[in-house]
């Protein structure tokens, strides 16, 4: 189970937990606003009163140690950034999310550390012109991907030992075996990038590589369970 | 028998066509505002004005020559034309006649003619005594030869050239915003110009060294004096003449201050409606455009793309620094309140408008343009945004085709970064037209090749492209597994290859834009040849 520290209890950080699955992830809402605390407390979140700006007491909650994801959910951006630094100087291999509230600060957060850079005027500008623009992809992803509907996005990883290791992409036949369409594939060992399927022809898949794939739940869980077994299964 | 033969015509031009349409050509040429051929006219006639003033400039300094005197003559002409002209579609005398003529029917009484005509003549002599018609007149008299003596009047031709210029129009209306101030401080000037021109004609007529010798010197010295122009050919030489001076200087300059201070007022209040006017003059000449209420952060990154896009739109922001701000990136923005009827019937909601944003930080007013747009076009596109989950149902309530909240979009973002990080950034960047991939639609039209192919003979891996799915409303494909309702249509996610596509379906393809800019022109030729065949 990995551990999720939210710092900042506000709309964001309810909308960010409630999609969150209670299954995998271990949440502790943390903030220096009494009412705050107080609030998500009854509605039942296990949280922390610290002060962010004391390296005790962010170490006293579990960063260095324990967790594995920060949520940087501060409705001030100067804060935002004071606890992306302190937490990258306790921990190098953090995983910390931060929101930005003017655009400026985002250069800001991105030196002081952080892995990822969420602006939700941003988001909300790009979202209406996308809708303006093209309605019927919008339109599907908002009722599938982002949405109620069991359409799925989801990246697997082919672990070692796995049959698919040193397969040929065109052997996998995703869209006929298991109704998954085979977006991409990052080959870790070379870049972060996505390589597109579309592009890139026929290659070889090695261990470590991530597929990323799209489809319903249920396909994509026996996709994974497959994956995972160490024999071809022919 | 001449009342009815009078009647009869009136209601032959009434229903002649040739009448009417000659009438509304000359009608758009001369006097409507917003017609195509009016400013050429306009250019025209200014050419022409000013053609004239120099041939009378020539004649003062120089002998008349034949040839000037034929231009003349010519631009007369036209003159007297334009004069004639719209003496003709001032009003239309056949239309009051029978209006009388009907109301005299209706009310059984005897028709009587000279009534009417009296009626419709009373109607050119409004035209003719109007300013401008009076102008006109001017332009022309001084050229017949017995009224030479006019001749003088012909810089009335200068006049003219107010006719075909807005910015004189523009002038007089802000003169005539502050008509108050103006009339109290002409009666308080007329006041002064009296007490000191008599009291200085009383210290100075006695003088024998003085040039003032009669009243009207003494109301000249007393105007030239009170404008601080100060010529020095009258001067006063009594103590008591002085002393009117002084005090006449010193009342003049806080009289032309004040002068000054009302026109600066005036302009300046009249400053931003002339802005808006510029701006929705400009508006005027897009065909479609997008209305964007509200400059804060997510209308500034909309107006962002749609401006790389190329679409035209316009920012509404009650906001002075916002506007500013939209200002400065050079967009088309006014400073009003969108809520208002009149602000967005001005802005074109309901003549090139194709979709409301109501982007603006509150959700009070979100809801209220929204509802305000929707009642205003039944037809347009709105999409609001609000911050709070309890007002999405308002918003669609009030008519938003979309609702947008920032916050959960946010939020979706976060939770699914944390949990498929590549996979995320990947569709994230296709959807947003990041990446060199993007996702596009392709729509089967009625007899284009794709029209009853199956999905294996597109060929689709060949052309370096993958099929996402097919977005249809056709029932017939429902027997398909994998289908998605999406608002009316379907979605059919990984058709299989036996999927025969139909007329007005829709594919959602991956792939290169140039990849699939080609699939489409293949389409389309493919369409034409097809057609020429036909």
């Amino acid at each position: 189970m990995k551990q999720v520290a939210v710092f900042g209890y506000n709309r964001l950080s309810i909308e960010v937990i409630n999609r969150l699955d209670k299954q995998q992830y271990q949440m502790i809402v943390i903030d220096h606003v009494a009412e705050h605390i107080q609030l998500a407390e009854e509605n039942g979140f296990q949280v922390a009163n610290i002060d962010f700006r004391i390296d005790d007491d962010l170490r006293s909650v579990g960063i260095g140690s324990s967790i594995d994801t920060l949520f940087c959910f501060f409705e001030e951006d100067s804060e935002n950034v004071f606890l992306t630094l302190s937490a990258r100087a306790l921990d190098k291999n953090l995983n910390i999310i931060a929101i930005v509230e003017t655009p400026e600060s985002a250069e800001k957060l991105r030196v002081a550390g952080a892995n990822k850079i969420i602006d939700p005027y941003e988001i909300c500008g790009r979202k209406i012109h996308d809708i303006l623009k093209r309605p019927d992809i919008t339109n599907i992803f908002d009722h599938t991907v982002f949405g109620r509907d069991d359409l799925n996005l989801a990246e697997v990883v082919i672990p070692e030992k796995s049959y698919l290791a040193n397969t040929y992409v065109s052997q996998l036949q995703l869209n006929t075996q298991y109704n998954l369409i085979l977006i991409g594939i990052v080959n870790k060992q070379v870049s972060e990038q996505l390589n597109f399927v579309v592009e890139d022809g026929d290659r070889r898949l090695n261990v470590g590589d991530i597929l990323v794939i799209l489809g319903p739940s249920r396909e994509i869980r026996a996709f994974k369970k497959e994956v995972e077994n160490e024999f071809s299964k022919n | 028998m001449l009342t009815k033969l009078i009647v009869y015509a009136a209601y032959y031009l009434k229903s002649s066509e040739t009448y009417k349409n000659s009438k509304l050509f000359f009608y758009n040429l001369l006097e409507n505002p917003s017609s195509k051929s009016k400013p050429y006219f306009d250019m025209f006639m200014t050419g022409l004005i000013v053609l004239s003033i120099f041939f009378l400039l020539y004649d003062v300094e120089y002998e008349a020559s034949a040839m000037g005197g034929y231009i003349e003559q010519a631009i007369l002409v036209v003159f007297a034309c334009e004069y004639l002209l719209r003496f003709w579609i001032c009003s239309d005398t056949h239309i009051i006649i029978l209006e009388e003529h009907e109301k005299s029917q209706y009310l059984n009484i005897e028709f009587s003619f000279y009534k009417a005509l009296k009626k419709a003549i009373a109607k050119k002599f409004e035209y003719v005594f109007s300013p401008f018609a009076i102008i006109d007149l001017l332009a022309i008299l001084p050229s017949y030869r017995p009224l030479r003596i006019l001749r003088v009047f012909l810089v009335f031709r200068l006049f003219k050239l107010f006719r075909y210029s807005s910015s004189v129009k523009l002038f007089s209306d802000i003169l005539a915003s502050k008509r108050f101030e103006l009339l109290t401080l002409m009666m308080f000037t007329g006041f002064l110009i009296f007490i000191a021109s008599v009291s200085v004609y009383v210290f100075e007529y006695p003088e024998p060294e003085s040039k003032i010798k009669s009243l009207f010197d003494a109301v000249y010295w007393a105007v030239v004096t009170l404008a601080t122009v100060g010529y020095g050919d009258i001067i006063p030489h009594t103590v008591g003449g002085r002393l009117v001076t002084i005090l006449l200087i010193l009342t003049s300059l806080g009289i032309l201050s004040f002068f000054t201070s009302i026109l600066i007022a005036a302009f300046n209040e009249k400053m931003p409606v002339l802005r808006e006017n510029r701006v929705y003059s400009e508006l005027e000449r897009y065909k479609s455009f997008i209305i964007i209420c509200g400059y804060g952060r997510v209308g500034q990154e909309v107006a962002r793309q749609l401006s790389n896009d190329g679409q035209k739109f316009i920012v509404i922001d009650k906001k002075a620094l916002n506007v500013e701000l939209a200002k400065r990136d050079g967009y088309l923005s006014i400073q009003n309140d969108a809520s208002k009827n009149e602000v967005l019937l001005s802005a074109g909601i309901c003549r090139g408008a194709s979709a409301i944003l109501c982007v603006t930080g509150d959700d009070v007013t979100n809801v209220y343009v929204t509802l305000t747009s929707r009642n205003l076009n039944k037809n347009i596109r709105i999409i609001s945004r609000t911050n709070r989950h309890d007002n999405v149902s308002k918003l669609y309530q009030a008519g938003a085709d979309h609702v947008i909240r920032p916050f959960e979009i946010a939020g979706l973002l976060a939770a699914e970064f944390l949990g498929q990080p590549v996979a995320f950034e990947a569709i994230s960047g296709i959807l947003q037209n990041q990446a060199d991939i993007v996702m596009e639609t392709v729509l089967v039209s009625e007899g284009s090749c794709l029209d009853n192919q199956p999905i294996s003979k597109l060929e689709l891996s060949d052309k370096k492209l993958s099929l996402i799915g097919v977005i249809s409303a056709n029932p017939i494909h429902f027997k398909h597994k994998n289908k998605y309702q999406v608002k009316q249509q379907h979605f059919y996610f990984n058709p299989e290859p036996k999927f025969i596509l139909r007329n007005e379906d829709i594919l959602v393809i991956l792939g290169r834009k140039y990849g699939i800019d080609y699939f489409r022109d293949q389409i389309e030729k493919h369409r034409l040849l097809a057609r020429k065949v036909l």
